[in-house]
């Protein structure tokens, strides 16, 4: 290796060990942040620490490494162009790609994809004509309320049923926010809560006329478990 | 005039080098393929929750080690930069030789990564998650491929101390991989 590090070009001058050795301390924040945070239940604390400092080390390397910060004024004008115009097209499609469902149209394969996927992910394959009580036996092997609202309500619902799932982020109208009295207040479930609940679960939001990005699970639950699943939601309710 | 340079390779009315203002352009049409990838696979991501559990199966330790590995290699490369401004040739030849040793090494990890998942079942066509976990990797891993190829070359042009400029240009390129693997890294492997 060099016995000298530092960077001697158009008379500018970089500590290139310093800058390798900042990149290693934060290459571990990003590695050990999102760790902490499932762990903790922090999605804050994971997405700082993966996505902003995935940033602030590219910029690292982009300005000392590719010595943008030295280059000529225009270069950067392109690649800000670029960079713009990446975003731009991110921008422009992200409605028809992150909803499901617009004032005209549906997408139904989405929809499909994402039931389908969460029914496999709790340990149910859908396979033609479906069979609901070999799924009932497969999620009765090792069942549990709170291991399954974990695994399929808390994407969107959250850890602690505050609606702040890290895939509900994007929905609109926002996941049910089961800590919430307003929510529990809500004329469509204040007359029998229990019955409601029972009915959203298991057959979808538009059942009892709430958000349709709500999907029906019942093909996954036994009655009893269904049961115990309402129990489990109920729990998050504040006392008044 | 036999051994005239081509007026490519010195007119420049930007005021940058050719070569270099080169690298930059494909760097700037690169941003807009990887960034077109990701953005459009994060999009997707936030709209199926049921990704996380096809995104639990990735070796997150395997892809630390590779960033890890591409940082290091991103280092030597920029060490063989410095030597090649100081017309030390063969000690930028050695340092570029690191690098792909760098190249290889992730290669390695990457082939033993893609084994594990391919043999679990998890292949390209088994669900939207692996389709892009494969295209981004996989079209990230030839850029790797290419880089390394491009860098034996120039080292040994280095070695014999012809055209040491070009030590900064692959290096540019290099850096860019390894930037586009900084933001590959935490959306498949960290932050799933």
């Amino acid at each position: 290796m060099s016995e000298n590090n530092d960077g001697h070009d158009d008379g500018h001058h970089v500590n290139y060990r310093g800058i390798y050795i900042a990149l290693l301390i934060l290459f571990l924040i990003s590695v050990a942040g999102p760790e902490i945070g499932e762990r903790m239940g922090l999605p804050w604390l994971t997405l700082v620490t993966a996505f902003g400092i995935a940033i602030v080390k590219a910029r690292l390397v982009i300005n000392n490494f590719m010595h943008l910060a030295w280059e000529k004024r225009i270069m950067k004008w392109v690649l800000a162009t670029s960079v713009i115009l990446m975003f731009l097209m991110v921008a422009g499609v992200s409605p028809d790609v992150m909803n499901h469902e617009g004032n005209n149209w549906e997408n139904l394969a989405a929809k499909e994809a994402v039931q389908r996927g969460l029914a496999e992910a709790a340990g149910y394959s859908d396979e033609e004509g479906e069979a609901a009580e070999e799924a009932e036996v497969v999620v009765a092997a090792g069942f549990s309320a709170a291991t399954s609202y974990g695994q399929i309500c808390a994407t969107c619902h959250g850890a602690e049923g505050a609606g702040d799932g890290i895939a509900g982020a994007a929905l609109d109208p926002a996941p049910a926010n089961f800590t919430d009295l307003a929510f529990w207040n809500d004329p469509i479930r204040t007359d029998n809560v229990r019955e409601r609940v029972l009915t959203v679960i298991r057959d979808g939001g538009p059942a009892i006329g709430a958000s349709a990005l709500m999907a029906p699970w019942g093909a996954l639950y036994t009655d009893d478990q269904l049961e115990e699943m309402v129990d489990f939601v109920l729990s998050f309710r504040p006392n008044p | 005039m036999a051994h005239a340079r081509p007026i490519a390779t010195t007119r420049s009315a930007t005021g940058i080098p050719t070569p270099r203002l080169a690298i930059w352009w494909i760097v700037a049409s690169e941003v807009v393929i990887f960034g077109g990838l990701l953005g459009v696979y994060l999009m997707h991501r936030i709209g199926h929750p049921e990704w996380a559990e096809a995104a639990s199966h990735t070796q997150t330790w395997l892809g630390a080690i590779n960033t890890f590995v591409l940082l290091t290699s991103s280092f030597t490369a920029v060490l063989a930069h410095q030597a090649a401004e100081k017309g030390k040739g063969k000690e930028a030849a050695k340092l570029l030789g690191f690098t792909i040793l760098g190249a290889m090494m992730f290669l390695m990890i990457k082939s033993y990564e893609w084994y594990g998942e391919i043999a679990a079942g998890y292949t390209i066509t088994a669900n939207t998650f692996w389709s892009f976990y494969y295209t981004a990797a996989g079209l990230h891993a030839l850029h790797v491929i290419a880089g390394a190829i491009i860098m034996g070359f120039i080292a040994v042009d280095a070695y014999r101390g012809r055209e040491l400029h070009r030590v900064e240009i692959i290096g540019i390129y290099w850096h860019f991989v390894d930037v586009v693997w900084i933001f590959l890294f935490p959306p498949l492997y960290i932050a799933k």
